[in-house]
């Protein structure tokens, strides 16, 4: 064999080594493993060496990145979401989208929403013309942390500015009057959807819509009770009682489940009387409250929550149930 | 070869020129030069000698503002050494000089002749011309990276003549060169002085000195040992030649020895005589007459070497 | 005049050598490799693509420009020193300064052209990809250009009197500090301790603060850059360095050429 045959040998043989070695090498990258490290947004910031732009560019492929993998965006997920955009907006505030991207994840927990805020405030400091960040502020404030007045005054920042939708001063009225009723979460939420393209986001919005539906089919059926008890004295014992026997007020329940649902993903739910006798669908397990109340109370299980990511927003006293 | 230096005007002064060089953070200082002092006289041809590390080329240096004394004081043409604006009369080659390898020749001596304020209109003909006059003519064009050393030196020697200076520093001008090509060095730098320039010169090949210098310089380990005139180092009267004659008749050769002050040695059926200069003709005259054969007549001229050998092996150690 | 000349014929030089430096070209070339890849990162996400296209390659242009004139300046006075090429030169009437600031000319002249080219080569990516190109990225591109003339004479600073390893070691890690250098600033002024408030604000005017030429994100995202800022960022860059050269020039007149 000359020298160069085996030199040419030797190599081949190396690479072949290397890469068989290379191939069984864990290969995930942090994010993979878990493990959600994210930088300080100061420190990263002071040691960026004029590459700002670029490094925020990084972490916002990140944040994109985590969302896309996780096909469920739990409480852990979303702070992590929520970090990543910190770091993004810390080194580029003048970024757009992605304060908005963080806010909608970030809903887990009140501590969490209050974090989104700030990042919202932050997006509003550096886009004062856009309506979209007060919109996403108001609504943070009126449907889980229910605070009307914060709500309102971020509306009137939305109001003021150019593009914002038509509907918005009345919305803004009723937020001023009626305080959290369910109508304005709905005007919230149909805004939401058609200002967003993002699937998953719009599946979110689109689940919580739902739930409303849902209440205002309960409510019906509230008000149908209602009727039934001055009509006979007494309450129902179950909510069959309102289309059956001689005193039925109503000719046939509505659905329990969204009407827009298709037939192959109905899962036969009904509706009950839950513990405290109120009239509830087995689809949602409890009623709808505007969430504020639910953020506060609610004891949260990361497992269960995650069951239900794509239903609707989080924070409400639901026992998903199956079937 | 009749100067009479003295009279001359002063173009380099050296005086009591002290260096003292830190081999490094902390360590001691070493003296380099102590206390060295010599003139060069304008339109001659000074030899400045030594030994390799005797500070013959700290001592150029100096001269070229390109290390600061310690001590002491050096001018050229009567400016301090520590300015710039004089050295448009001055020119220099340094030893084993070295160019920027990407430039031609052209290019490179274009660029000395813009440091060194030619007028735009007289670059190209000066540069033209002295690469005529150094012998590249045929490679002004090449890269000088292509060069051989000795080519290296002759680019040296144009850049160090391209803005036709005053006063010409040569650093070891004929180290590198070929036989031939030292004596086209040498032939130049009689040129030079012909055009009535000073010559500088560092050296420590005694032939080139005794053969073109006026004056010499002898430095040995940073000091002056010998300064003066090259005649001095040769004296006249002392100067002898060495005869060898064959056939000379025992009568003769006793004459000889009664007239002239002579040594004779015999070399089988030859004699060596050695005859003090002024007496060889008539020497030559009287052992030809008596029918005696000329074999060799050679002048006895080491006496530089001797003197320098002489301040080597005195030097010591002047710490 | 004359002193002009000749600063203009080592400039002119200083340029001529580096060009023929090969390493120079790979740089360059990698360099628009990098803008181009914008493109190519640009799609990993679904919003700001243009955004990002422009952060990276206004990124990859400060990158490589500084590394340029980092890596060629740290050699700049050493070599000449080293190949002994200084000899014949300061034997000609060329002082010490002029020499010094002849090179800084050349080396600032040959990063101002290769910046050119890598503006160049951003511009055709920009317009291909469909970015928003105006006035605001040739200000950035600009200030670049005087962040890059102050690396060069800092370069330039350390090249005169220590070798090319240590300056550059010095030269990167005084960059650093200048990215640095308004966070330390901000951190010395929290401090409770009188002094060192006065030491950060000490070294926060000496040391060089290069955070005034990153205009990166007003660039990208079309946002006012107000012309006095400008201005003082030119007069800053001239300022900082006449100050460095002639810093240089004094240890450099010092030195001996062994």
């Amino acid at each position: 064999m000359s020298p160069k045959l085996i030199q040419v040998a030797a190599l081949i043989a190396a690479v072949c080594a290397t890469g068989w070695v290379h191939a069984r090498l864990p290969n995930e990258t942090r994010t993979d493993r878990g493990e959600a490290f994210v930088p300080a947004p100061h420190v990263i910031e002071a040691a960026s060496l004029g590459f700002d732009a670029i490094l925020a560019d990084y972490y916002w492929l990140q944040a994109v990145q985590v969302a896309g993998v996780n096909d469920v965006i739990d409480a852990d997920t979303a702070s992590h979401l929520g970090k990543l955009v910190d770091v993004v907006t810390t080194l580029n505030p003048y970024v757009d989208h992605p304060y908005r991207f963080a806010a909608v994840w970030m809903t887990h927990s009140e501590e969490q929403v209050r974090d989104a805020n700030l990042l919202l405030e932050r997006a509003i400091e550096f886009h004062p013309e856009d309506w979209r960040n007060y919109f996403y502020l108001g609504f943070n404030q009126f449907y889980y942390l229910g605070d009307f007045e914060a709500a309102a005054s971020a509306l009137e920042g939305a109001v003021k500015n150019e593009g914002s939708p038509a509907y918005l001063p009345r919305l803004l009225a009723r937020l001023k009057s009626q305080k959290g009723d369910i109508d304005v979460a709905e005007i919230f939420l149909r805004q939401l959807l058609v200002s967003t393209d993002d699937e998953s986001e719009i599946a979110k919005i689109e689940g919580a819509l739902d739930e409303i539906e849902i209440e205002h089919k309960a409510r019906h059926l509230d008000r149908a009770r209602e009727a039934y008890q001055q009509l006979t004295g007494y309450d129902i014992l179950s909510v069959g009682d309102l289309i059956r026997g001689k005193h039925r007020v109503l000719q046939k329940l509505p659905s329990p489940e969204p009407d827009s649902m298709p037939a192959s993903l109905r899962r036969g739910s009904v509706w009950e009387l839950d513990r405290e006798g109120r009239i509830v669908s087995t689809y949602l397990g409890a009623r709808y409250e505007v969430h504020y109340s639910g953020i506060e109370s609610a004891v949260f299980k990361p497992d269960e929550q995650s069951e239900r990511q794509t239903k609707g927003p989080r924070g409400q006293e639901d026992e998903p149930r199956d079937g | 070869m009749s100067h009479v230096t003295d009279e001359r005007e002063t173009i380099v002064r050296v005086c009591d020129v002290v260096k003292d060089f830190r081999p490094g953070f902390g360590l001691r200082r070493k003296r380099i030069l102590h206390g060295v002092t010599f003139d060069v006289h304008e339109n001659e041809i000074f030899g400045f000698v030594g030994p390799n590390g005797a500070g013959k080329t700290t001592t150029l240096k100096v001269l070229m503002g390109l290390i600061r004394a310690t001590e002491g004081s050096a001018s050229i043409l009567g400016c301090d050494v520590a300015e710039s604006e004089f050295r448009h009369q001055v020119g220099f080659l340094p030893e084993n000089p070295y160019f920027y390898p990407f430039l031609t020749a052209r290019e490179i001596l274009d660029f000395y002749a813009r440091l060194s304020g030619v007028p735009a209109s007289e670059r190209a003909r000066r540069v033209d011309q002295l690469l005529g006059t150094v012998n590249l003519g045929h490679a002004m064009d090449a890269r000088l990276k292509t060069f051989s050393k000795g080519m290296l030196q002759r680019v040296g020697i144009a850049q160090a003549l391209i803005h036709d200076p005053k006063v010409v520093f040569l650093d070891e001008p004929m180290s590198g060169l070929d036989p031939l090509g030292r004596k086209e060095i040498r032939d130049l730098i009689l040129s030079l002085r012909a055009d009535g320039k000073t010559v500088f010169m560092n050296t420590h090949i005694l032939p080139d000195v005794e053969m073109i210098c006026d004056r010499v310089a002898i430095i040995v380990k940073g000091q002056i040992r010998h300064q003066g005139r090259i005649e001095d180092f040769l004296p006249e009267a002392g100067r002898k030649t060495d005869v060898v004659l064959g056939g000379l008749p025992p009568e003769t050769a006793d004459s000889l020895g009664e007239r002239f002050d002579l040594k004779m040695r015999g070399l089988g059926d030859r004699v060596e005589l050695q005859v003090a200069e002024k007496d060889v003709h008539q020497v030559l005259d009287s052992a030809i007459s008596a029918g005696a054969e000329v074999v060799s007549v050679t002048p006895q001229r080491n006496s530089l070497e001797d003197v320098f050998l002489d301040a080597v092996r005195a030097g010591g150690a002047p710490e | 005049m004359n002193s002009l000349s000749r600063i203009y014929a080592l400039a002119n030089n200083t340029f001529r050598e580096a060009i023929r430096n090969k390493l120079l070209y790979m740089l360059l070339g990698f360099s628009v490799v990098m803008i181009s890849s914008g493109v190519v990162l640009a799609t990993l996400s679904y919003v700001e693509v243009h955004e990002i296209l422009q952060d990276m390659g206004l990124a990859a242009i400060r990158f490589f420009s500084v590394g340029i004139a980092i890596f060629v300046g740290i050699g700049l006075i050493h070599n000449e020193v080293d190949r002994r090429t200084i000899f014949t030169i300061l034997s000609k009437p060329v002082s010490r300064n002029e020499f010094l600031v002849g090179k800084w000319a050349g080396l600032t002249f040959t990063v101002w052209l290769l910046l050119a080219l890598m503006a160049g080569a951003f511009a055709i990516v920009s317009l291909l990809a469909g970015a928003p190109l105006g006035l605001d990225h040739l200000v950035a591109i600009v200030l670049i250009g005087l962040e890059l003339m102050v690396v060069v004479a800092i370069a330039t600073f350390f090249s005169s009197f220590t070798t090319p390893m240590l300056a550059a070691l010095f030269s990167v890690g005084l960059w650093m500090i200048g990215h640095l250098s308004r966070d330390l600033h901000a951190l010395g002024q929290q401090s409770e301790v009188g002094t060192v408030t006065t030491m950060a604000n000490f070294v926060f005017l000496l040391m060089p603060d290069f955070e005034v030429f990153n205009k990166t994100l007003e660039a990208v995202h079309g946002l006012p850059i107000d012309s006095g800022e400008i201005g003082l960022a030119f007069v800053y860059a001239v300022g900082y360095t006449v100050c460095t050269l002639i810093l240089g020039a004094m240890i450099f007149s010092r030195r001996d050429f062994k």
